[in-house]
């Protein structure tokens, strides 16, 4: 299957407009949810899913315009890393407005969207049996588990205090 | 790639790295998703309703408590709002630009938790064999649901529903290894699609149960949180920042740098260790405990789309 954007008429300036607006939008709802939940001064907050909007803009962007196979996350995370580290002259802003956004408010957007559009895999999701259910349940607590566990041995083997 | 499920047919990635990549452009490049406003308004509304709510923590006994978070009413919500039938302006192609929306919204969520990393970026690299570490913990599931899923009757399907938490990377790498039709594969979208409906809810009760019942390191629950998807890292660490407020930009950074770690080093772990090590315990438990295969559900499609 041929990639859909590895033509460069793909990445065009509507595309990028397109994700712009996506982008801003997600911003304003999160804002909102944001004062509404926990009392953050709107404009810090609106500079901060700015911050982090670009941040996003700039990852799906070298995703499709470098020519490695590298998923989007990892630029994201990337350049989100290196803009708060501390020392880089960036830090200090990114911190102060990044910070007056909750991650819990982001989430709570987020999952709006998420639940509109699992919808449309209810029907699937009804048509299996509830072994399927008991088994991802049990697939799902015992990773977690798992993996807290392990963490846990490892953090008190090195000697991390609370 | 397409795939056949119950009656539908389903989206399924060609390679791990591209599945953000494709959704997301053909659902946002190919179409104006900001014009369908009143998707974006319906989640404005659901967003302020969930916010309002707040957080509602039920005490269980005297020291155990389950909190729900804004987050789990606004998903709930959502879906909801998509199933019910007076509530005409979400409908299917809602649900389409809802899904291709998401896969960019991923973006911000990954560049917060990006951030709070990159501030305790000392503490991560102090924390490495941690981190490192609890990926390997993720192999308990085949241990444990492994032989349920014998005992419960499934076959070659249980390979594929116990040998990860089943997300997108590897769905993609189970469907890679044993084709398409496999019962592999069934088995482990089945797990990828209740896993989707149920694992973000499931996983939000599990941190709220677990941070309250276990006396575990803190930085040991934010490493947890990160072991599934996006949605289910944010659901799981919902409860566990309330129950530490204190810490709040450390299990942050941790439960983001995991999720990382399971995102790209997971998927190398599913491939090395978990399935062939799945197989082999396969191999031995299931002449012992499977059902016996003069059953009629042996060649289980039955089993899987459950009695329909």
């Amino acid at each position: 299957m041929p990639d859909l954007l590895d033509e460069s008429v793909d990445v065009s300036v509507e595309g990028i407009f397109n994700w712009i607006l996506l982008l801003t939008i997600f911003s304003i709802i999160t804002v909102v949810g944001n004062y509404v939940g926990y009392k953050h001064p709107i404009y810090d907050s609106l500079v901060g899913m700015g911050i982090l909007s670009l941040i996003t803009l700039v990852g799906v962007w070298l995703e499709r315009k470098l020519p490695l196979n590298i998923s989007s996350i990892i630029y994201i995370s990337i350049i989100g890393i290196i803009l708060a580290f501390p020392g880089v002259p960036t830090s200090e802003t990114v911190l102060h407005y990044v910070s007056k956004v909750e991650l819990l408010s982001i989430v709570t957007v987020f999952l709006a969207y998420v639940g509109i559009g699992i919808g449309k895999s209810w029907d699937e999701f009804k048509a299996l049996g509830w072994k399927a259910i008991i088994v991802t349940i049990l697939v799902i607590a015992s990773t977690y588990l798992g993996s807290a566990l392990v963490a846990h041995i490892v953090l008190v083997l090195t000697g991390v205090p609370i | 790639m397409l795939m056949h499920v119950g009656r539908e047919w389903v989206q399924i990635p060609d390679k791990p790295n591209h599945i953000y990549r494709e959704k997301t452009d053909k659902r946002i490049l190919k179409k104006n998703p900001w014009k369908d406003y009143r998707l974006h308004f319906t989640v404005l509304i659901l967003v302020i309703i969930a916010e309002l709510i707040g957080p509602i923590k039920i005490p269980l006994s005297e020291s155990v408590q389950v909190s729900i978070m804004p987050l789990l009413y606004s998903m709930v919500l959502g879906l909801v709002f998509y199933l019910a039938k007076p509530i005409t302006w979400i409908q299917r192609k809602q649900a389409r630009v809802a899904e291709g929306a998401m896969m960019l919204f991923i973006g911000i969520l990954i560049a917060k938790l990006a951030v709070s990393s990159g501030q305790s970026m000392h503490l991560i690299f102090e924390m490495g064999p941690a981190l490192l570490l609890q990926e390997l913990g993720h192999l308990a599931t085949l241990l444990i649901a492994l032989p349920v899923a014998l005992l419960l009757g499934f076959k070659r399907e249980a390979i594929g529903m116990t040998n990860s938490i089943g997300r997108e990377p590897e769905v993609a790498v189970v469907v890679d290894k044993y084709g398409f039709n496999s019962p592999e594969s069934r088995g482990i979208f089945a797990l990828f699609i209740i896993g989707t409906m149920i694992g973000t809810v499931f996983i939000s009760f599990l941190a709220s149960l677990s941070t309250s019942l276990l006396p575990l390191h803190p930085y040991a629950f934010a490493m947890a949180s990160g072991v599934g998807s996006a949605s289910m890292n944010a659901a799981a660490l919902g409860p566990t920042l309330a129950a530490f407020p204190a810490l709040e930009t450390n299990i942050e950074a941790f439960a983001g740098f995991s999720n990382l770690l399971s995102f790209s080093i997971g998927i190398y772990i599913v491939i090395f260790i978990a399935l062939p090590l799945t197989e082999k315990l396969y191999y031995i438990l299931e002449p012992k405990i499977g059902r016996s295969s003069g059953d009629k559900k042996d060649d289980s499609d039955e089993e899987i789309t459950g009695g329909k």
